[in-house]
This record gives structure tokens, C-alpha cells and sequence, in this order.
């Protein structure tokens, strides 16, 4: 329930998922092509958000693909190299949906759809390069490699830089050493 | 978004939950502590869409499912899919709208805190006429509690954080204090220093 308010989270699982319809369904008019007696048939295929796709695949009415911002080319470029890899434009809430899905779709555990890793391993390389990037460059400079970043990274990164600009400020005035309020009560040591 | 494989079906333009997802964008886009004005359109069409399939739940499907005398808890036919379609999209729109309101509401009790009892226009006018109400009660209810204590929360808070009894007060805004003055302000001598005369200054510790 924490999370029901959350607006990434609500808009994270706007994102499409590849599904196939196990049953059919009436009086749903969410197609295009579907005519006047708005029928879905079962066997069709559709890119369902995913809130949509997960009740029905919980309930047997759809079984779900894996996205594909997760396909094999994508997994490709993210063991080459992760860092460079345009997660953003593939899905702008690549981890959170992500996690979201591993859980629906591990089930089936076939080798090249268990996203899991897939996930650990992109954030593993690219937390250390995002906050390498944010602790050293300058801020005026904003990278083009900002726009790589995924809703999740580009907070990551906002939040570094914000940290590394108080602590510049610490380090350049202020009273920095107090003495602890406990300090001046310490017994002195008897002779 | 449309597919881009030939063989899926294309969504729907009205896709259910569009509207509802544009109205949280929205509030994604807009800064954070800062209100854009009320979408009043947009939140009264993710109603009539909320009515629409509260039509369709009642007025078609379930009367159907009754009339065919099937048990709706057991059976799964395409008029039961139906239904759970109209209904998981009912859940997604209210849970839309909910957190509209309520991250909006967020923002709204913070400027109890910052803003005196009446709301300037600029912000005023972004507000709905409920969320003003809102306002304008909660504004009540902090200064009632203020007034309790006999202590003014907003300015006392930033003293005791700072752990200091000397303080500096810094001109902001418009006030009457001159920019240069220093006072010495006392736990004691905060509550004496009226309200409104700390309003929009800072407070520096020496």
C-alpha cells in the first residue's frame, strides 16, 4: 500500500507488454479493429499496459511476453558495454518494470527470458559509472550521457550531485568543528 | 505508443487508462513542491470514463452473466473476462485519480507552513475550489494548534534546529527590520517577537 500514491510507480506500469489473449473476452472495445460487438477473441495478440496484462496473466486469461526493451539485442549491448546502452528510450522505468516482471515471467525459467540477471547486471555497471560522472564532473556540464538514463539513474544522478555540491560546501566555510556537548563533561583524569 | 509488430492488435486511441495515466504525467512534469493548476477537463473525462465502464459492468455484462443464471464467482466465459477488464480498469482509474489528489494534497499542506492564512492569487488560482477549502482548513487547524502552545512552529523550529540562542536575522523580503540589525533572540524572547514580524526573514546563527 506504500506504494499506491507513488506516480513512477503508477506510470511504470503504463508501459506495454506483449500479450496473447487465452480467452476470449466480450464488450471490450480497446482495439482498433475490433467491431461493433467489441469481442476479443482468444489467440490475439496485443501490447496490453502492463496493470492490464498482470491481473489477466494472474488470472489465466493472458499469458505475457517479455517487453522488448529486454530482447536478445538489448541483452547483447548491455553485456558489450552498459554503460552506452540507450535504456531511456527503450523504457524510461527499465528496472522497475523489470523487477515487476521477473516475478510473472521467472516461472517459465527459460534461459534467454529470465530478466533478472539481465537487470543486476546493467544496474551493477552503470550505478558505478552514474555516480563516477556525478561526483566528478562539473556542474554546469550536463553529459549527453544524462540522456541515457533511466528515470531511476537520472534520480540516482540528480541525488549525487546535489551531495557532492554540500559537501563542496562544507569544505570551503562555515564552523565546521564543535566541540560535542559531551566532550566538556568528561571526567579529568585523577592524578 | 502502437504496436509495432503487424500481427498485435492495435489499441484503442481512448485505450482505457489513457486519460488517467495523462492526468498523473501531468503531475510528473511538473517540479517538485510546485503546483501546476487543477486539470478540472482532464479529471472530469477519467470520471465519465469511470462512469462508462460502471455502465458497462452493471448494465450489460453482469445483468447478462445473471440472466444466463451462471454463477459469475465460478464461471469463465468471455462475458466474464469482459467484466474483469472493465473492472481492473475501473481499479487503475481510481487509483489515477487518488494519487492526483493526494500528491496534490501533499503540496498543499506543506504551504500551511510557509504561507499565511490567505493564499496568494497566483496559487490560489490553480487550486479547485475543494482543494482551497482544504487549505483553508488545515491553515486553521495549524494555527489553532499554534495558538494552543502559544508558540509560533514555523519560525521556533529553525532556531532550535540550529541549537543557537544568538541569531542573526537576515532581510528577505519586504519588513520593516533593517538589513543591518541584529538581534539577539532567546527561547524566551521568541514568543515575543510577533509573527509576523519574522515572516519572510531568515534566521542565521552567528
Amino acid at each position: 500500500m506504500a506504494q499506491y500514491f507513488d506516480i513512477d510507480d503508477i506510470l511504470a506500469e503504463d508501459e506495454l507488454v506483449p500479450a496473447v489473449f487465452k480467452e476470449a473476452a466480450n464488450g471490450v472495445g480497446i482495439f482498433d479493429s475490433s467491431d461493433d460487438t467489441n469481442r476479443v477473441e482468444a489467440g490475439s495478440k496485443a501490447e496490453l499496459p502492463f496493470w492490464l496484462a498482470s491481473e489477466l496473466h494472474l488470472r489465466q486469461a493472458v499469458s505475457i511476453n517479455v517487453p522488448p526493451c529486454f530482447n536478445k539485442k538489448t541483452r547483447e549491448e548491455i553485456e558489450a558495454d552498459a554503460a552506452h546502452v540507450d535504456l531511456r528510450k527503450r523504457c524510461p522505468y527499465f528496472y522497475e518494470l523489470g523487477c515487476k516482471l521477473a516475478h510473472l515471467i521467472d516461472d517459465r525459467i527459460l534461459s534467454d527470458k529470465n530478466i533478472g540477471p539481465v537487470l543486476f547486471v546493467a544496474f551493477q555497471t552503470r550505478y558505478k559509472d552514474v555516480l563516477v560522472k556525478a561526483h566528478t564532473s562539473a556542474l554546469s556540464v550536463t553529459a549527453k550521457n544524462l540522456t541515457l538514463l533511466t528515470r531511476e539513474e537520472t534520480k540516482l544522478y540528480e541525488t549525487a550531485q546535489s551531495s557532492t555540491a554540500a559537501f563542496k560546501k562544507w569544505k570551503m566555510g562555515g564552523p565546521r568543528f564543535q566541540k560535542a556537548y559531551v566532550l566538556g563533561r568528561k571526567r579529568k583524569p585523577t592524578e | 505508443m502502437c504496436c509495432k509488430k503487424t500481427d498485435y492488435l492495435r489499441l484503442e486511441k481512448e485505450m482505457y487508462g489513457r486519460k488517467a495515466s495523462e492526468l498523473v504525467k501531468e503531475l510528473a512534469s511538473s517540479e517538485p513542491g510546485q503546483l501546476a493548476a487543477f486539470d478540472n477537463d482532464l479529471f472530469a473525462q477519467v470520471v465519465e470514463e469511470c462512469n462508462g465502464h460502471l455502465v458497462h459492468l452493471q448494465s450489460s455484462l453482469l445483468r447478462k452473466i445473471q440472466e444466463e443464471g451462471s454463477d459469475s464467482q465460478t464461471t469463465r466465459n468471455a462475458d466474464h473476462f469482459g467484466a474483469l477488464i472493465h473492472h481492473l480498469s475501473l481499479v487503475r482509474n481510481k487509483r489515477c485519480l487518488m494519487a492526483y489528489v493526494y500528491n496534490r494534497a501533499e503540496v498543499i499542506r506543506s504551504l500551511g507552513w510557509t504561507v499565511e492564512c490567505v493564499l496568494p492569487e497566483e496559487i490560489g488560482e490553480k487550486l479547485s475550489t475543494s482543494e482551497k477549502e482544504y487549505f483553508k482548513n488545515h491553515s486553521a487547524t495549524l494555527q489553532a494548534y499554534m495558538a494552543e502552545l502559544d508558540l509560533d512552529l514555523a519560525v521556533v523550529i529553525c532556531l532550535f534546529l540550529d541549537g543557537s540562542l544568538n541569531c542573526r536575522i537576515k532581510k528577505v523580503n519586504q519588513g520593516s527590520l533593517d538589513d543591518s540589525t541584529v538581534i539577539d533572540v532567546s527561547t524566551t524572547e521568541v514568543q515575543k517577537v510577533p509573527r509576523m514580524q519574522l515572516r519572510g526573514w531568515n534566521v542565521f546563527r552567528i
